[in-house]
């Protein structure tokens, strides 16, 4: 210590000196440290010249050097890394840059310096990550923000090429998986198939199972998943199905992991059973907490009852939004990363859109940015990917209606809003009645537009627990075609946050 | 000895409110972590980033803290820094370091919260010299007042105490060299929600009679009647958390009439959605490209439920009614 902190004892009466509240450096070690510094800094300076010189290998010498006398300053990595990017090392360059901002996370030249090793390693998205910090901080930097497009748009062709690889050459979960051999524990007491299928039995114990917060062997989710990957896999891109004159269907919106409603609809409006036909239009999973027992539970009774049970696709059974929504976060918490692979590989075989009687179009999003889509077209569309950007497969997953005529750019930021007109000429044009669409949380729980052409409905009460909306679904019948709505309210349900992030529900009035 | 609940409902009802500037913390810092906006400060009060927030969360945020720091700063620039800023119920608020980083510091800035929130902020303070040394650097001796629940310096000022007791809280800031003369802006988010109309009331009308030339910003809840307000208390319910002067926050003329009523000359209102679209738009297109957001929805409802509602008074024709987005 030394004299220095006597004279802080000896002021520190009543009051507490400045000394004590901010750590200060020992004069003796300060004076060492000066002198280290100074000596380091000629190193430094050495290294430099050597730079200049392009005498790169000297370079690194002197700036080692002086790291060894001054090994937190980083300056001397960034400036060392850059030396190692010269000559080709970009191993080494990547560690230096790396260690610099270890040393001093704030020093934007070790962003830039790292970003550059990895573009030179071929790391694209790494390096994007530090370009965008860069650009964050120095928004006036041209440099930074050439770098940054261009790595972008590197990142985005490597994105393309990966979309557009045939099938063939992607290598599915299902083939390395060995179902068979997985063994079920004595001590699990919960649902198993019996002989490999499901059966109404078994719906009804798994949906207990979940109620009661219980997880479903991980092999019996397996075998679900690669049934019914099996069966949507046979399904054309649109579906469609007569619905007889004594017949009716019930058709529900988005139902967001929200378990314990999805009970309550059945509760209200019976199983799903031949004689109960059910259509669930997409948004199955994220934001809510218990996306994975509603997953399955759907993917039951579509495997029990197939060809009345019917599911489509939502904007949500993706990759992309199940990342960010936590559909991928609970998978991963309760089963594994590979069997949120095969979810993800499954989801791209739901079909797109469903006709009904001829009359009907059921779709999660809406109608087109272009005209003139007919439903031959979207038979043919090949649907077992990740949604592209636009066209009429983005379209269906992400639309919506608006009140006025013509479209215009989409809230949302992707896909169009289609006004009353646009439905008009595609129902004329493809001899429709109207489209049930879901996708927009609604204060009812459904909204008729475009003079009764465009229905939304909903099936997620209180959305995120905090919206306080109701949930409809529709009563299709097969004698008139006309849509009866239901609306219901919330149930309550455990206190389990979203995987994705803490509950949006704790957070709402603390803002 | 007479029987003593071990907790009354005030205490737990206390407490929860204690813990929401943990919330308002944790979720800045990860709003900030993303990008949002520069807070340097935050990571010594939570050194974690955390879990993620859901998008419409981070924007929130974002649109409080923008909008708050817009009508500070022009107040500030209107007195020529020639001023007081006493934060009510600061919380983790990390105000007083943006400004000295950026060279708008008040004569004095004060904060005031709970005692046991204080000693917590103290404590960061003390070990972290990010933290200290700011205040330091504009402290004329070399000797701060340093008590549990207080530190007193040139131009900062933390205080425990409760809002509650108005006359308690006045003798408290007094004795740190508050000065009734200099114009002063008080700031309230999310505090005055969490105690009865009656109490906020005398908070209020306490800042009219002291101060002849100051403002009052208030950030809290509004249009709290529908079924989105209702859904809100019940979960706060939930959490012991009990919005006792939901009261006031029924509309944007409930929100500005309770200042006007208790001595302040003008009272304007806002609600974050109308304040979201008057921010510098160019920023707050870059925010929404920080995350994709699914729903509109969620965002709107959000906005349209929190409001800054802003009163002033203004003996030294300083022109602050001016002052706005």
């Amino acid at each position: 210590m030394g004299s220095h902190s006597k004279r802080c004892r000896r002021r520190r009466r009543r009051r507490i000196s400045l000394y004590d509240i901010c750590d200060h450096p020992d004069y003796g070690s300060e004076k060492k440290m000066a002198e280290a510094t100074n000596e380091a800094e000629l190193l430094k300076e050495k290294a430099n010249n050597f730079f200049k010189e392009k005498d790169y290998e000297n370079a690194i010498k002197y700036y080692t050097e002086a790291l060894e006398l001054n090994p937190s300053n980083a300056i001397y990595y960034s400036n060392r890394s850059l030396a190692y990017l010269r000559t080709e090392c970009y191993g080494y360059a990547l560690a230096d840059a790396t260690k610099a901002l270890e040393v001093d996370k704030n020093y934007i030249k070790g962003y830039y310096r790292r970003a550059t090793s990895n573009m030179a390693l071929g790391k694209f998205k790494a390096a994007l990550k530090d370009y965008e910090t860069v650009v964050r901080v120095r928004p006036n930097d041209k440099d930074a923000r050439m770098k940054y497009q261009e790595c972008n748009k590197i990142v985005k062709q490597k994105a393309f090429e990966r979309a557009i690889a045939s099938d063939d050459k992607k290598k599915s979960v299902v083939d390395s998986l060995d179902i068979e051999s997985m063994t079920i524990e004595d001590d699990y007491v919960g649902p198993k198939l019996e002989d490999g299928k499901v059966t109404l039995q078994f719906m009804k114990d798994m949906m207990d199972w979940f109620k009661d917060q219980k997880k479903l062997h991980r092999k019996c989710a397996y075998q679900i998943l690669v049934q019914v990957k099996d069966v949507l896999s046979k399904l054309p891109s649109l579906v469609e199905i007569t619905i007889k004159e004594t017949e009716k269907i019930t058709i529900c919106g988005d139902t967001h992991g929200q378990y314990y409603d999805l009970l309550n609809i059945f509760e209200l409006n019976g199983l799903p059973s031949e004689t109960n036909p059910y259509l669930f239009n997409g948004d199955f999973v994220d934001r809510g907490s218990f996306s994975v027992e509603v997953i399955l539970t759907l993917f039951g009774f579509k495997l029990l009852y197939p060809d009345h049970f019917h599911l489509l696709r939502g904007n949500h059974e993706t990759d992309n939004m199940n990342q960010m929504y936590g559909f991928e976060g609970e998978v991963k918490a309760k089963y594994t990363a590979q069997m949120f692979q095969l979810f993800s590989e499954v989801f791209q075989w739901l079909p797109l859109a469903q006709c009904i009687n001829s009359k009907v179009l059921v779709m999660h999003g809406g109608l087109f940015s272009e005209d003139g889509v007919t439903l031959e077209d979207l038979r043919k569309i090949d649907r077992n990917r990740q949604p592209p950007d636009s066209g009429p497969m983005c379209d269906l997953l992400w639309s919506d209606p608006q009140p006025q005529n013509g479209r215009s750019v989409s809230k949302r930021g992707v896909s169009c809003q289609f006004g009353p007109d646009v439905t008009q000429r595609f129902l004329e044009q493809n001899k429709l009645d109207y489209i049930v669409r879901s996708h927009e949380v609604k204060a009812q729980g459904y909204e008729v537009t475009h003079s009764e052409k465009c229905i939304t409905v909903f099936s997620a009460p209180n959305y995120c627990d905090q919206m306080g909306n109701k949930g409809a679904y529709i009563h299709l019948r097969g004698s008139d075609l006309k849509p009866e709505f239901h609306q219901f309210t919330a149930v309550p349900h455990p206190n389990v946050k979203p995987m994705a992030y803490a509950n949006t529900l704790m957070q709402l009035g603390m803002m | 000895m007479a029987a003593r609940r071990s907790f009354t409902d005030s205490d737990t009802a206390d407490e929860a409110v204690r813990t929401t500037c943990d919330d308002a913390t944790i979720c800045k810092r990860f709003a900030t972590s993303k990008g949002y906006w520069k807070d340097s400060c935050l990571q010594y009060f939570v050194r974690n980033v955390g879990e993620r927030k859901a998008p419409e969360i981070n924007r929130g945020y974002y649109a409080r803290v923008q909008g708050v720091n817009l009508l500070l700063d022009a107040f500030l620039k209107k007195t020529q820094c020639l001023c007081q800023v006493i934060n009510l119920g600061a919380g983790l608020d990390t105000t007083f370091w943006r400004l000295k980083e950026e060279n708008l510091l008040p004569r004095k800035f004060f904060e005031v919260d709970f005692p046991t929130v204080v000693a917590r902020k103290i404590h960061y303070i003390k070990t972290k010299p990010p933290l200290s040394k700011p205040i330091i650097d504009e402290h004329s001796s070399d000797t701060l007042l340093l008590e549990p629940h207080a530190l007193d310096s040139d131009r900062y000022c933390i205080i425990g105490a409760d809002l509650r007791d108005v006359s308690g809280l006045d003798e408290k800031l007094k004795k740190f060299q508050l000065d009734p003369e200099l114009p002063t802006l008080l700031l309230s988010e999310c505090v005055l929600v969490y105690m009865t109309p009656a109490q906020s009331s005398s908070l209020i009308r306490w800042a009219a009679e002291t101060f002849h030339t100051a403002m009052f910003i208030n950030y809290e809840q509004v249009n709290m009647s529908d079924r989105f307000g209702q859904v809100m208390v019940e979960n706060l319910q939930r959490r012991q958390c009990s919005l006792a002067g939901v009261e006031a926050c029924q509309s944007l003329d409930s929100q500005r009439e309770r200042f006007l009523k208790t001595g302040w000359e003008n009272a304007e209102a806002l609600d974050m959605m109308t304040v979201y679209s008057v921010l510098p738009q160019e920023d707050v297109a870059r925010i929404e490209r920080l995350e994709f957001l699914d729903e509109k929805e969620l965002l709107q409802q959000l906005l349209q439920h929190y409001c800054i509602c802003w009163a002033t008074k203004d003996k030294l024709s300083l022109g602050l009614s001016q002052v706005a987005f």
